[in-house]
Formats: C-alpha cells, structure tokens, sequence
C-alpha cells in the first residue's frame, strides 16, 4: 500500500500552518507591548528614585546646610526611627534589594480583620501602622504616627496627638477622622470582625478632636488600655468607607489592603490568592524620617519543608527557621554555614508549653483536683531532662505562664525540679499505694492510677517528648496512656472539656494576661479555663491587676498571682523554646533586641550592601 | 448511541446523590467537626473572640441546624432547579432557572465557585501535560517491547518500568527535589511553584534583551512543569507501558496478524494497523480511571512542588473540615470518574466497530 497525500491533506496542513504562525504572531505583538510597558516602567522608577532622594535630602538638612553653613541644624528624627536612622549612617548602608522569605502555608485572604492567620498579620505589619510602637531595646512605648499621649488620671480616656505629615500610600493626609472611622468601622455588626470586637468592646467611643487629635474613652479601667488604642492599625476612610454599603464585598474580599507604612500593595485591590505570592514595594511616599532600605519584600509559598531548605539553600529566600535537630545538624554543615549567619534567641513573647491537668469531667472531680496529686506530677515532670534529650537545650523551662524575663515574674521562683521522694511522698500523702504490687499505683477503691495523656499527633517533638515522660511516670507507678489525636479532634475534646490530660502551648505577649485560661468565670462558659481549675483567691487578683493602669502597683499583683499558681500548678508548666534561625549573609545590620532579633521589625533596620544585592528593580 | 447516552447521563444524578449523601454523612460523624476555633489557626484565640466567631457561623452557614436539614439545604443549593430563598433565607419559591450555588467555603470565606475556578485550570494544565506524556512514553515503549520479545530492550524495560512502578511518589518527589533542584547536586530545575517571580517581568517568548538572554513566562513555566511532570507521570506510564506490552504481544500472534502478514503487508503495516487497534482496548479501560486518579494522584506532588492545584485544595478542605469544600470536590471527582467512563466506554465503539450500544 502506498501512501499519498490527498488535496484534502493539503489544506489541512495548510490550515495548520497558518493558524500556527498567526499564534506565533499575537505571541510577538504581545511582547512587543510587553517590553515597551518595561521600557516606560524602567523610566517611571528612576523618576520615583530622584524623588526619594531629594525628599531625604530635605528631611535631613543635607540641603539647607550646603546654603547657609551657619543655620545648620541637626536632622530631627523622631524617637521611633533612631535606630534606623543609625542604620543608614553604616558605612557600607545601600538602598536596594529585596527581602524574600517564605510561608509555609497558601494565604487565604490578604484584607485586614477578615484575615485571621499569622501570614497574614505578617504582611500587614509592613502596611499597617498604628500609633504608637514598641522601643526595641526599652520595651517602652513611642510615639509612631502620634507624637505625644495623655492618660486621664482615671485611666479612662487616652488622648493623642499626631503628627502632621503622615500620608498614606496613595497620597492621601492620615487624620484624626482616619483613627476614628477605624474604629466605627471594626465596631459596624455587618464587617465580618467578630474578634476584633472582642477587644475594642472595652472602648467607649473614638472621637477626633480637631485634624489632629483623638481621644479613646474606656467603659472601665483597663490595663491593656493603652496599647489597645495605640496598637490599633489605623485604615484610611476613603478606601474602606465604600464598605460599610456593600459589606459583603469586604467579608469575601482577598486583598484590600492600604495603609500608610514603609511597604505598599502594587495594586492595593486586586491580590487574589491564586497569585501564589504575595509582594510588597516600596511605598514612594513614605511620610517617615528614614526610608526602607529594601525595594520589595516578597513572601513565597513553599509548603514542604525539604523544598524549603533546598530553596534556602540555593539562595532564593533570606531566612530559613529550624527545628532543634535540623538545626544542630545544619550548623555541621560547610555549605550552609558559607552563606548564613545563624541565630538562637529567645523572644519575649515565645509562648510557653504545658501539661494541663483536667480537675473535673462530666460535673465530677477527677483524681488531677488535688493539688497534691499536681504538685506530684510536676515533681516527675523532669523538664530539664527532657529539654536536654528532646530539644537539644534550645529551650528554658518555664515556671509559670509568665516570661522569665518579664516584669511579671518574681524571679525568687525557681522550676519544679525532678524529684522521685517527694512525688511518692505527696501520692501517699492522698492515699495511693501500690496495693496489689503491680508496680501501678492504686487509691483507696484500688483504681489504678492512669490517666491518658492527650497530644498532637504531627508534633514530632512532642511524640518524643510524651514517650520520654511516660516511662517517668512509670517509675513512681503512674500509668499514661499517650493520646494522639488530629488538631480538629483536639480542639473538641478541648471545648467539651473531655480529656484527662493534655499537653499544648499558649503564646504569650510582653505582658501576658491569665484571665482567660486561669479565671473561674473561664471555666464555666466555652472559655479557655479548659481544665475547669478554680482558685477564688487568684480570681480576685486577677480581676484587680486587669483593672489596674498604672504598671507599678500592677505588677506586684501579678506576682502574687504568680506565687498562687506556682503552688496550685494547675499546670505543669513545661518551656518556652529558642528560635532557631538561618539568615543569609547578605542582611546585614541584624542585631539582638530585647523583642527578638530586629528583622522584620519596623522600622525596617536591615539592608543590603550595594554589592552583595541580587535584585535590581 | 444517543438513547444510551442519555440514558447515562440520567443515571449519573442518583450516584452523584448517593456520593454527596455518603460524604456528607460522614462529615457530620467524624469527629472534630466544624468548629470556630477549627477556622483559624493557632489556639490562642480569647473565650470572648471564640464565642462571637462560633456566632457568626452558625448563623452564617446555618451549622446550629439538624444534619439533614443542613444537607437538604446545601441540596437546594446545588441544584440547578428548586427552592428560592428571599433574603431573609426563606424558601419563598420554585424556580427551574434559579442556577447552581455551590455555596461558601468555611476556611476561605469565599464561594466555592470561585476558589475551584483559581485551582482547576492549574490541575488542568498538569494533566494535559502528563495525561499525553504518559501514553505516548506507554505506547513507544510497550510496543517496541513486544516487537523486542525476550531481547535486550525488552528486558530491560520491563525492569525499569517494575522498578519505576514500585518507587512511591513521595519519595521520588523529595528526591528529584534534592538532586535536580539543589545546590548542593544538579541546580537544574527550580524547586517550588509553577512560575518564577521573574517570570512576571518577562515577556512571553523568549528573547535577547540588551545582549542578555531572557527565557521569557513560556520556558521559565516549561522549566517548572519539567520535575511535577516526571513525578506525576512515571508510575502511570510504568504500568500502562507493561499494559500495552501484553497487550500487543497477544495480538501480534493472533491469527489474523498472521493472516495479515501472509497477505504480503509490511510488519509496520500489520503492527499499527491491525494489532495496534486492537490492542487499545485495555488501554481504554484504564484511561476511565486515570482522569480522577491523576485528579487525587495530585495531591502529593502538588504538595512536595507547592503547586496551588485541587490535589492540595482538597487536602487542606478535609484538615479544615470544612464541609461545602469537600462536598464539591468529592462531586466533582465524581463527575469526573463517571465521565471517564462514558469516554471510556464511548472510545470502546470507536477503537472496536464490533462493540455498539444501541
């Protein structure tokens, strides 16, 4: 049989051919819009550039003092932007750059209040500002946005005064009405900000007071009263205000984010998770005395953790967390530690691990509402041991919920210590014994003592760390039957209050408040007293240091509070973990602070030396 | 054909009921369930905050209601014919035009509609890539081993396409990951996502810019697909490759191949013309399941490349339990499954004249 092309072939092919090169052309004509859109864009920054550098120059004097050498002044640079402001006089200090990092997880929605995971909060710190700011080395509180404060004796209302020249990105003035509509617009029933409310519910009203004044007024005396106010990210009225109108709009929005801080959104509308990453630039009009050293920051998502740090390895992200093994073994490493320097520290907010002990199930109490039987447990505990064995002494064990280096803390405490003796002691002292010589404890109805020990089954360190503490409890004749269960099972058994024992962490703030997991009040609703433990005594303090303004007499208060739950141990408070990080050698300026190493901090106080930069644009 | 389409077609509604009823009843039974605290990540979430989200749920999505109303609901919902709601949510109303709603997602806080509309087209892209890879590589290598019977490359194949096939492909994932994407080996390929950051700034086909080569958005997303690809293709092609192999070697005994050959045809003439049809046959009938395999087969490469696709989506749905979610990707694997066999069954008439439905 012999093959031969047909007419009918021929025009097929034909047919082919042409729709082929007619793609190839729009193909061509796309690009070619394509690099001339490239060409206009290259210009526009070299513009925003000139301008930059000529608003800085202004803003520090460098102008002024080349006219009239006699008027020269120092630059004013408000309290906030010293450190960076130190930065930028470095020696080798460049603008330029980027910084790129990686989330381990897709974001889901990038719009303030309607977000609710860390990712998210984390992008939004470059955006958002708020009035006033941490001082990193002082933990005292700095005017950012505002310039000055006043507390009213009372404590009930806080007044600030702002500062002038703030815009936000879009050119925009920031204003007293801005602070005030902000805090109407988290308060309005139909924006989907159920747990921002929780908070601002302690807000009276925000009322502006002039263009730049504002008061907050409280319903009653609140500790946290000043931060509440002062840490509220303040979202521009022109923007959000089409909202209230169309609700629902915002409630599904992906990306609606605009504020006045150092980063912008290229469009500050139109970010959709489908993008995958999420990427800041610069913003031009950055009312602040120093200007962001980076020209973008940029978050990829990586969800697997080989991926990861073979991304890092290969130099396309800038930092790279691990966990206590991996780390110890990448320090090992020659290629890994040729590009990065490396940090273990401990931030004053690391949250603190624990086994909570449950003191009453199904309306009765359980074997855990002794305080003896807790002190027991804490006594067999050994968390020193297993911080040494688990975590490779990246961690410090914990001795209440409250920070070792916090104000909170009466330093006079010292961590339940391993102690085999005085664990069978306090056990006998309640009436357990072995009766029948089975090497298990049994009570006075000859129940044996055993308990299940409830956990989260992808914690690998925490797998480790419960087997470790089971054969512990074996030797003074408690039986733990390890639990493993899935988050969302967790969290149900959590809420039904149905578990003997479990072991979780809380994160903590500068100053942590106990009143949601050690108030009574907590245990009886859907609160977070999980463990149904009540202490009428602690109550009473807790309820006077959250009504208390002043820090002064505040702080005793949590001390007491402290002491009462360190002889209660309600739980076994097990350690606050290290953070252990890689960061590639190209940032510089990183430095320890009392909030942690200072990257990602605003203002911005890290940046690349000219050159070592990677990324033009 | 056409009676036995639709007949089909009509059949598939009562077992797409019975998987939205089976996957829905087991929603409501596993444990866990859908909770406020289960939306958002972390724990450290206030009672007070705790409550006025569980609130704003259950009043949004109507979780304080009984199982099998909540399910007759999300029914309504999904039907393209049935109950309208005013806005109040009162069923005001019988309407055959009111269109299907798949509903809101409890994690994302967005239509269903919407989030599978960003995630399938990236599935899509992956499978027609890997779906024609896999066949070709099956068929050039199963039919150059039959033809090969007992000869080296016949060996040879089928040990390495057994040794493909046995490899699982989370391992292979992680390990063309450390060997072909990092530094420390072969930097050849990059190791997440689908397109670079680059690749924004690029124009599409590749170009000389200022005497500097860019690769342009179409390479650098070739460059990216190349190690997804690999691993979401070779267990299939392993298999099928074995498949056409018997496949082709019965038929190529057969006597009328042999009728054929004595007829004076070319062996090419008899291989592709008459055994190669006829050999199709297992081909087509795995084909049925491979569309919602590769669909679930995703899952893990999506994962190890953080590919944003529905293998990924539906993971993180069942973690998040978050029901609507679920419900319209099982539908959805559903559908799929059972148009891959009405293809199948479809492809069967064309590949075998002597098989017809009428």
């Amino acid at each position: 049989m012999q093959k031969r092309l047909t007419t009918k072939d021929w025009i097929l092919y034909a047919l082919i051919a042409v729709l082929i090169t007619l793609l190839l052309l729009v193909m061509y004509q796309i690009d070619r819009q394509w690099l001339r859109l490239t060409e206009m864009q290259t210009a526009l920054q070299a513009q925003a550039k000139d301008m930059r550098d000529l608003r800085s120059a202004v803003s520090s004097g460098t102008l002024a003092r080349t006219d009239n050498a006699a008027t020269a002044t120092t630059p004013a640079v408000a309290a906030a932007f010293n450190r960076a402001h130190a930065m930028t006089q470095q020696a080798g200090y460049a603008q330029g750059d980027w910084s790129v990092n990686a989330f381990g997880n897709n974001l889901k929605t990038l719009t303030p209040l309607v977000s609710s995971d860390a990712y998210a909060s984390d992008v939004q710190s470059y955006v958002l500002e708020s009035l006033i700011t941490r001082n990193p080395d002082t933990l005292a509180w700095e005017g950012l946005i505002a310039k000055s404060w006043q507390v009213s004796a009372d404590g009930l209302t806080i007044t600030f005064q702002m500062r002038d020249d703030v815009t936000f990105s879009d050119g925009k003035p920031l204003t007293a009405d801005d602070v005030a509509f902000t805090f109407d617009f988290i308060m309005t029933e139909a924006i989907q900000a159920p747990r921002d409310r929780a908070y601002l519910e302690k807000i009276a009203s925000v009322k502006a007071n002039g263009k730049y004044e504002v008061v907050f007024t409280y319903k009653e005396p609140y500790f946290e009263a000043l931060s509440l106010a002062g840490g509220m990210s303040i979202f521009p009225q022109h923007f959000y205000e089409p909202y209230l109108k169309t609700p629902q709009a915002f409630n599904e929005s992906k990306g609606l984010l605009l504020g006045s801080g150092p980063f912008q959104m290229p469009d500050p509308k139109g970010w959709t998770p489908d993008k995958g990453n999420v990427e800041l630039v610069r913003n031009e009009r950055y009312w602040g005395d120093v200007q962001p050293s980076y020209n973008r920051i940029l978050w990829k998502i990586i969800q697997n953790d080989s991926a990861r740090l073979t991304t890092y390895r290969n130099g396309e992200i800038d930092a790279y967390g691990a966990r206590p093994k991996e780390y110890a073994d990448l320090k090992q490493d020659p290629q890994m530690m040729d590009k990065s320097q490396h940090f273990e520290y401990m931030p004053p907010v690391a949250g603190y691990s624990y086994i909570g002990w449950n003191q009453e199930r199904g309306g009765k109490p359980t074997r855990f509402a002794d305080k003896r039987v807790r002190q027991a447990m804490s006594h067999l505990t050994d968390v020193q041991r297993v911080i040494k064995d688990v975590f490779l002494d990246y961690a410090e064990p914990a001795v209440s919920p409250f920070s070792n280096t916090s104000k909170q803390h009466d330093p006079a405490l010292q961590p339940y210590a391993f102690n085999l003796e005085k664990a069978q002691a306090l056990l006998k002292e309640v009436g357990y014994e072995d009766r029948n010589k089975d090497g298990v404890l049994e009570d006075a109805a000859g129940q044996p003592f055993e308990f299940k020990l409830t956990y989260f089954d992808a914690n690998e360190d925490t797998k480790r760390m419960v087997l470790l503490l089971k054969d512990l409890y074996a030797k003074a004749g408690v039986k733990m039957i390890p639990f493993p269960q899935e988050w969302p099972v967790m969290l149900e058994s959590l809420n039904k209050k149905d578990f003997d024992a479990i072991t979780l962490g809380w994160t903590s703030g500068i100053e942590t408040d106990i009143y949601q997991m050690f108030h009574s009040s907590q245990a009886k609703t859907d609160g977070d007293n999980t463990i149904s433990y009540k202490n009428p005594e602690l109550d009473k303090l807790i309820d006077q240091a959250r009504a208390t303004v002043d820090e002064a007499t505040r702080m005793p208060l949590w001390q007491q509070a402290e002491r009462i739950m360190y002889d209660d141990q309600p739980y076994t408070f097990l350690m606050r973990r290290k953070t252990l990080a890689f960061i590639d050698k190209r940032i510089h300026n990183l430095q320890m602070t009392k909030l942690g190493l200072n990257r990602g901090l605003l203002p911005l106080e890290n940046y690349v030396p000219a050159a070592q930069q990677k990324y033009q644009q | 054909m056409l009676t036995y389409l639709l007949r089909r077609v009509l059949l598939m509604i009562p077992t797409l009921l019975g998987i939205t009823l089976v996957v829905f009843s087991v929603m409501v039974l596993s444990p866990g369930g859908i909770s406020a605290q289960t939306l958002v990540e972390g724990s450290d979430m206030k009672p007070q905050e705790k409550q006025a989200l569980m609130a704003y749920y259950n009043q949004r999505y109507g979780l304080d209601q009984p199982a099998p109303i909540q399910y007759l609901r999300w029914l309504n919902n999904v039907s393209p014919i049935g109950f309208t709601q005013d806005a109040e949510g009162d069923y005001n109303g019988f309407s055959f035009t009111k269109g299907m709603d798949l509903g809101m997602s409890f994690m994302y806080g967005r239509p269903v509609r919407e989030i599978l509309a960003e995630r399938i087209p990236i599935t899509l892209l992956l499978n027609a890539v890997t779906i024609p890879l896999i066949y070709l590589i099956a068929i050039i290598v199963g039919v150059k081993a039959a033809q090969d019977r007992g000869g080296r490359f016949d060996v040879f194949s089928n040990v390495s396409m057994l040794a493909l096939w046995s490899v699982p492909t989370m391992l292979a994932g992680v390990l063309l990951l450390g060997f072909f994407a990092s530094v420390q080996h072969f930097q050849w390929f990059p190791t997440a996502g689908i397109s670079s950051r680059a690749a924004q700034d690029m124009p599409f086909l590749p170009h000389l810019l200022n005497g500097e080569f860019v690769p342009g958005f179409l390479l650098d997303r070739v460059w990216h697909l190349v190690l997804p690809v690999i691993c979401l293709s070779y267990a299939g092609f392993a298999g099928l490759a074995k498949l056409t192999r018997t496949s082709v070697l019965e038929n190529l005994h057969a006597d009328y191949a042999r009728t054929a050959r004595a007829k004076g045809l070319a062996e090419p003439d008899v291989l592709w013309r008459h055994v190669f049809r006829n050999s199709l046959l297992p081909l087509i009938t795995v084909s049925a399941g491979l569309l919602p395999s590769l669909l679930a087969g995703s899952l893990i490469v999506e994962n190890i490349f953080s590919i944003n696709g529905m293998g990924q989506l539906a993971v993180e749905a069942v973690k998040g339990r978050d029901r609507e979610l679920v419900l319209s990707i099982t539908w959805i694997s559903g559908f799929l499954t059972l148009i891959g066999y009405l293809i199948a069954d479809f492809c069967y008439t064309l590949a075998d004249p002597r098989v017809s439905y009428d």
